[in-house]
């Protein structure tokens, strides 16, 4: 038997020559995104669930869900309208508080769990009256299954939006109700059961691989597989695409700006919705914001198109109002002009020249700059103003009420909100029941309640553009408003792709082909 | 020797426990509702106190960290709130690469700073101690983020040699490897300087020792006794600085795995503190710092095996 040995010399030795060892290499081949069938893209966040009924956020739960899960509805190519789904044989909105839809038959749930059917979609729905999201669910009622696959959808009162902001939503996901009951009811990033072209692999924090479901009988998608890679960074993501290693991912106005200028190789845009809305908000019971007079010169003197120039690179739409660009009530312009000079003339009035307020922004680069320019806006009326960056928790809880006493010391705030392709979503977070809650402007109106009921029930499109029209001029009234902007939600992909995106900005991927 | 271990080796464990109390502490000052940044605006009242009992929040501070401690006594790391997976599965799948990169970027920054910091010490004011100086001070001064981005901007997208994203495929270790390339290069660039600046300084100074000038006198050839006698003893205070800086080179694998899009311990750790899923930060963290406790001690170790006097010093 040999004894092992080593000295201190002979280590250090062959340490050395081991690193030098480490140097050489070869240099293999680099194998290129989008060649033959896969589609590559980009998610810029992990996911945290799956489930319906307790997603957060858009993207990436229903990028993943429309390849996976079945609905009765999609949203169409083009339009912020919805299409039927290829799970469905019929679907009809028989009156206003009535749809009928037959399931095509022979579409299998995997691991066993038998074929998709009216009770499933009885009971996923059923299920989201008492989810997290039960608010896209306000006028559902039951579902009434008249056989195996088919059924009526009734609505306890008409709601115009049902069919784009329910069922087309990432909220409009059926689950399968044998796979879903015998796990409890309840899931996180794995699927108790999948219907769709394709099934998934996950990797936390890596990847999301499609790939094709061999039990699907349905339309093959264009792409066989599709690879969804994690990249969290942005400019890394839009570098990923230059390189040529995606060939799709969402980008920043930054990059969108650079782009604009000068297109990568093969490289095309796609805005697929503006259906965010930010402003500026004013805490209308805030002791030294309570004269009207001063909320109403903050508003005419903040100029707009700085900010929208400044900080947003040109990238985004000035806003006059909570419903965004292409929806139903959207106003053009705001009921208040840019004029510093008549700002100045009525703080004077107000006799509040050398006021002090505080805004407070998530601290991200462009709404940091755009506080920045408001900051300078309102120091020329007279008012200093000191800009708080935050973090995402102190931010978003600083309007709760139930989150602590920052709700009194609120003076001015930078707020973005997203919106679904229907106004009623937006108007939701003003009414009465939301001040201390999203309502941190802290206002409520008789009217503006009587508005809100009626634009849900109102179906006529003429009319309800008149409703939202009406309840944006009620909440510029109050003072606790300074519309800023729209932020588009912008993809770069290759241009030999034909991508198709939700009007909220999701990627429909199982609808991506070759152009 | 033994009791030099077992001293480290306590050391070692009551330097991870209070950098663990130090951890939950900062983590839990935070300002901000961790159950609502959870769930969103939309969670129900009773979610919201389901998700508090499950992840003890609504027991007192000293309560949650000894229930984490005891936990991890047992191998336990937590569960991930969200994704239901056991902590310890998901850093078992990332640490290899954080670990794989490190060590890439080390190796490559010894093999090339070691023999630099050598060569401007035996020819020192000479061109090549200059020009070494430059490049050392220079890639000292860069940070990683901005390598990693000139590097993806040159390499990936002008000459298009090399990959900008993720870690290549599974079980293709060639692939695998090739992915490796950039990030560890950004890593290590700045390690070149600082071990050539490290070892020059120290090669310096025992060249300029007795027993050297013996050696010259005895007419031994000089590549001898810089590799044999010079060397071997001015290496020792690297051996420390890599310990030490192994740590260093864990939170700059950071911006690499978030630029590259790399798996790794610290992009989870920066996407769960964003997410406040703090069983997976508190894991990520403790096996960081453990990791680093282990590298130092058995740098520690290494030193006073090839320098017995360092023992007498602890």
């Amino acid at each position: 038997m040999t004894k092992l040995t080593q000295s201190r010399r002979g280590f250090l030795q062959t340490a050395a020559f081991a690193g030098a060892a480490g140097l050489t290499g070869s240099i293999p081949g680099i194998s290129w995104s989008a060649e033959g069938d896969t589609l590559t893209v980009r998610f810029d966040r992990e996911m945290e669930s799956l489930d319906p009924g307790y997603y957060v956020g858009g993207h990436p739960p229903n990028d993943v869900n429309w390849c996976l899960m079945p609905s009765l509805v999609h949203y169409g190519p083009s339009d912020n309208g919805w299409v039927p789904s290829p799970y469905v044989e019929s679907i009809s909105v028989t009156d206003s508080t009535h749809i009928d839809f037959t399931l095509k038959p022979g579409l299998m749930w995997s691991g066993g769990n038998g074929e998709l059917t009216a009770e499933d979609v009885a009971y996923s729905y059923n299920r989201m009256k008492d989810s997290e999201w039960k608010g896209d669910y306000v006028a559902f009622d039951r579902v009434d299954v008249t056989d195996t696959y088919s059924g009526t959808i009734v609505l306890n009162q008409p709601f115009a939006p049902f069919m784009s902001l329910t069922l087309a939503s990432g909220t409009g996901i059926i689950n399968s109700k044998k796979a879903l009951e015998a796990v409890g009811g309840k899931y996180t990033t794995e699927p108790p059961a999948t219907c769709g072209p394709y099934v998934m692999e996950h990797k936390q924090a890596q990847y999301v691989k499609m790939r094709p479901n061999p039990d699907w009988t349905g339309a093959k998608p264009a792409y066989a597989n599709i690879d969804c890679i994690f990249v969290t960074d942005s400019e890394a993501g839009a570098l990923a695409f230059e390189a040529g290693e995606l060939d799709c991912a969402k980008i920043t106005s930054t990059s969108y700006a650079r782009y604009q200028k000068e297109l990568p190789e093969n490289g095309a845009l796609t805005v697929a919705g503006a259906l965010q809305y930010m402003w500026m908000g004013i805490n209308t019971e805030n002791p030294k914001l309570a004269d009207p007079r001063i909320r109403k010169a903050i508003q005419m003197a903040v100029d707009v198109d700085s900010i929208v120039a400044g900080a947003y690179s040109g990238t985004a739409e000035k806003s006059a109002g909570i419903i965004c660009p292409g929806l139903v009530g959207h106003r053009d312009a705001p009921g208040y002009p840019y004029d510093p000079a008549a700002a100045k003339a009525l703080i004077d009035e107000a006799g509040a020249a050398g006021l002090t307020l505080t805004l407070r922004t998530l601290n991200a680069s462009e709404r940091v700059l755009a506080a920045q320019i408001i900051q300078a806006n309102l120091q020329q009326i007279g008012i200093t103003v000191e800009v708080i960056p935050l973090d995402s928790g102190p931010f978003w809880e600083m309007g709760q009420e139930s989150k602590g006493d920052t709700w009194k010391d609120l003076e001015l705030w930078m707020m973005r909100f997203g919106a679904g392709p229907d106004p009623f979503e937006a108007t939701q977070w003003f009414i009465r029941d939301q001040v201390g809650v999203w309502n941190w402007e802290r206002w409520s109106s008789d009217e503006f309640e009587e508005l809100y009921a009626k634009g849900i029930a109102e179906t006529d499109t003429a009319e309800r553009a008149k409703i939202y029209v009406r309840m944006q001029e009620i909440m510029e009234e109050t003072g606790g408003y300074v519309w800023l902007t729209h932020e588009p939600e912008v993809f770069i992909h290759r241009a030999d792709i034909a991508a198709q995106f939700a009007p909220s900005g999701e990627m429909q991927m199982a609808y991506f082909k070759p152009s | 020797m033994l009791w030099y271990l077992m001293k480290r080796l306590c050391l070692s464990v009551i330097i991870i426990v209070m950098a663990v109390g130090a951890l939950f502490i900062m983590l839990h000052s935070i300002p901000g509702d961790p159950v609502s940044i959870a769930l969103g605006p939309r969670a129900t009242p009773e979610v919201q106190a389901a998700y508090a009992a499950k992840m003890h929040l609504d027991k007192p501070i000293y309560y949650q960290f000894f229930i984490f401690l005891g936990d991890v006594a047992q191998g336990d790391l937590g569960v991930d709130v969200f994704s239901n997976r056991p902590v310890a599965l998901t850093l078992g799948e990332q640490l290899p690469y954080t670990i794989a990169l490190a060590v890439a970027a080390l190796g490559w920054a010894i093999a090339i700073g070691i023999p630099l910091g050598c060569l401007s010490a035996i020819w020192p004011n000479s061109w090549i101690d200059r020009v070494t100086g430059i490049l050392s001070v220079g890639t000292i001064a860069l940070p990683s983020f901005l390598v990693s981005i000139w590097s993806i901007l040159l390499f990936s997208i002008t000459l298009r040699w090399m990959p900008v994203i993720g870690a290549g495929d599974e079980g293709d270790i060639v692939d695998q490897l090739y992915h490796l390339v950039l990030p560890a290069f950004a890593v290590g660039l700045g390690w070149v300087g600082y071990l050539a600046r490290m070892v020059r300084a120290s090669m310096l100074e025992v060249m300029g020792e007795n027993y050297i000038r013996s050696a010259r006198a005895f007419g031994l050839p000089p590549a001898r006794i810089v590799f044999r006698y010079a060397l071997p003893v001015a290496v020792l205070p690297t051996i420390t600085l890599i310990g030490v800086g192994f740590g260093g080179l864990l939170s700059g694998t950071v911006f690499a795995e978030i630029i590259f899009s790399r798996p790794g311990v610290g992009r989870i750790i920066y996407d769960m503190v964003l997410a406040r899923n703090f069983p997976v930060v508190q894991g990520a963290v403790l096996v960081t710092i453990a990791l680093y406790v282990v590298v130092t001690l058995i740098a520690d170790l290494l030193v006073s095996w090839l320098d017995p006097r360092v023992r007498d010093t602890f």
